[in-house]
């Protein structure tokens, strides 16, 4: 009994160890998560600004003069995969959804240019750039350059990603860019998605009542309409790339946030049961020791 | 007038300014109180303001993009560094 008492004693105390180290990857990835959560909300008033200046744009044009080189529907011959992963695990199956939209946009909507092997994929963050090395390195081109790029997030470092896509796209190489990412609500939820990157996908054009509403005044165009769309589209591109990475950043950590803290209320229950086992054992111990010496002093009395 | 100017990882300023000099992707211009509404693109190039006290700050911009509407200046812009 006394083994089985010092087993259960140490398996207590390596339970509690490890509660330990998840509490505290809980509390590392709340901060974490703050920062990564402060950084989207930095970057949404030039956003806002941006797609505010292009419904103002959209309202001031005739529907049928729009011709954006972004937009060019080819027919689609190579296509581009971006897979935005994070680079460490224990954050639940943040990376493994993630992947997952990945691999259905190549059985899916990439299918056809996956069967001749015309996809790039393009791998942020290590988690993703394993699983695509190991399982698709023959069956599509694996670009690795921009691997450790949550190292710095900055726009500046992120934007040379975008501009790379879109230099790709207008030069004809690629057809089609899709982005797989993890899309942050909030702490608890996050949505993996893929989206649709390049082509643009149509700009609505709002309705004559919406119209009417948002041209407050004459406004003067410089250059004229549909060349500063040309311009203004790049822009409202790399922010949209940026949202993507600050997003896939976020949820990272919001999701293993709520796996350390499922983690760390696991570890309790199991300490929990692993007490009762050890006090019950105890007891069994002590009883039995009881009853010997009962037994024993019987047997002498009766001499 | 009040103008904001904002980088995607910042808001760089916000206040009074008598006047907004910017590069304009057809050409240098500069925006007074009372201006025409406008919405232009950058090229690279130089922007200046001039605060209410007469204070000049000048930076390099590598593009971005201006809108003014009724003494409301929102300047956009990228690849801000300080003028030389």
């Amino acid at each position: 009994m006394a083994a089985n008492l010092k087993e259960v004693r140490e398996r207590i105390k390596s339970v509690q160890s490890t509660q330990q180290i998840t509490k505290a990857m809980k509390m590392v990835s709340a901060s974490k998560l703050r920062r990564a959560q402060q950084a989207i909300v930095q970057i949404r008033p030039y956003t806002d600004r941006l797609n505010k200046m292009l419904k103002n744009i959209m309202s001031n044009i005739d529907a049928n003069e729009i011709d954006v080189d972004f937009g060019l529907e080819r027919p689609l011959e190579r296509a581009t995969l971006v897979v935005i992963t994070s680079n460490r695990g224990l954050c639940g199956a943040f990376n493994s959804n993630v992947i997952k939209e990945g691999v259905n946009a190549l059985q899916g909507s990439l299918s056809s240019v996956y069967k001749q092997g015309n996809v790039d994929i393009i791998c942020i963050g290590k988690k993703g750039f394993e699983y695509f090395k190991k399982r698709y390195d023959k069956k599509a081109n694996i670009i690795d350059d921009y691997v450790m790029l949550f190292d710095d997030l900055s726009f500046d470092n992120v934007s040379k990603v975008a501009d790379r896509l879109m230099e790709a796209f207008s030069t004809g190489y690629t057809d089609r860019v899709e982005v797989a990412y993890g899309k942050f609500k909030n702490a608890a939820v996050q949505y993996p998605m893929c989206e649709q990157y390049l082509p643009v996908p149509k700009i609505e054009v709002p309705s004559e009542e919406e119209k009417a509403s948002n041209t407050k005044a004459d406004y003067i165009f410089e250059p004229e309409q549909n060349d500063l769309l040309n311009h203004l589209i790049p822009s409202i591109l790399q922010t949209q790339f940026q949202r993507y990475n600050l997003d896939s950043h976020a949820s990272e950590h919001g999701a293993r946030m709520t796996a350390m803290d499922s983690a760390t209320e696991n570890a309790e229950e199991m300490i929990k049961d692993l007490r009762i086992n050890y006090n019950k054992a105890r007891q069994a111990a002590i009883t039995k020791q009881i009853s010997e010496i009962v037994g024993g002093a019987a047997a002498m009395e009766s001499d | 007038m009040n103008l904001t100017v904002l980088t995607p990882d910042e808001e760089i300023f916000k206040g009074e300014v008598t006047s907004v000099k910017v590069p304009g992707s057809d050409g240098q211009f500069e925006v007074l109180t009372g201006h025409a509404p406008i919405v232009a693109a950058l090229g690279q190039g130089t922007v200046r303001l001039i605060k209410n006290k007469g204070e000049k700050v000048t930076f390099n911009i590598n593009k971005g993009f201006i809108e003014v509407l009724k003494n409301e200046v929102a300047l956009l812009v990228q690849g801000v560094s300080d003028a030389a």
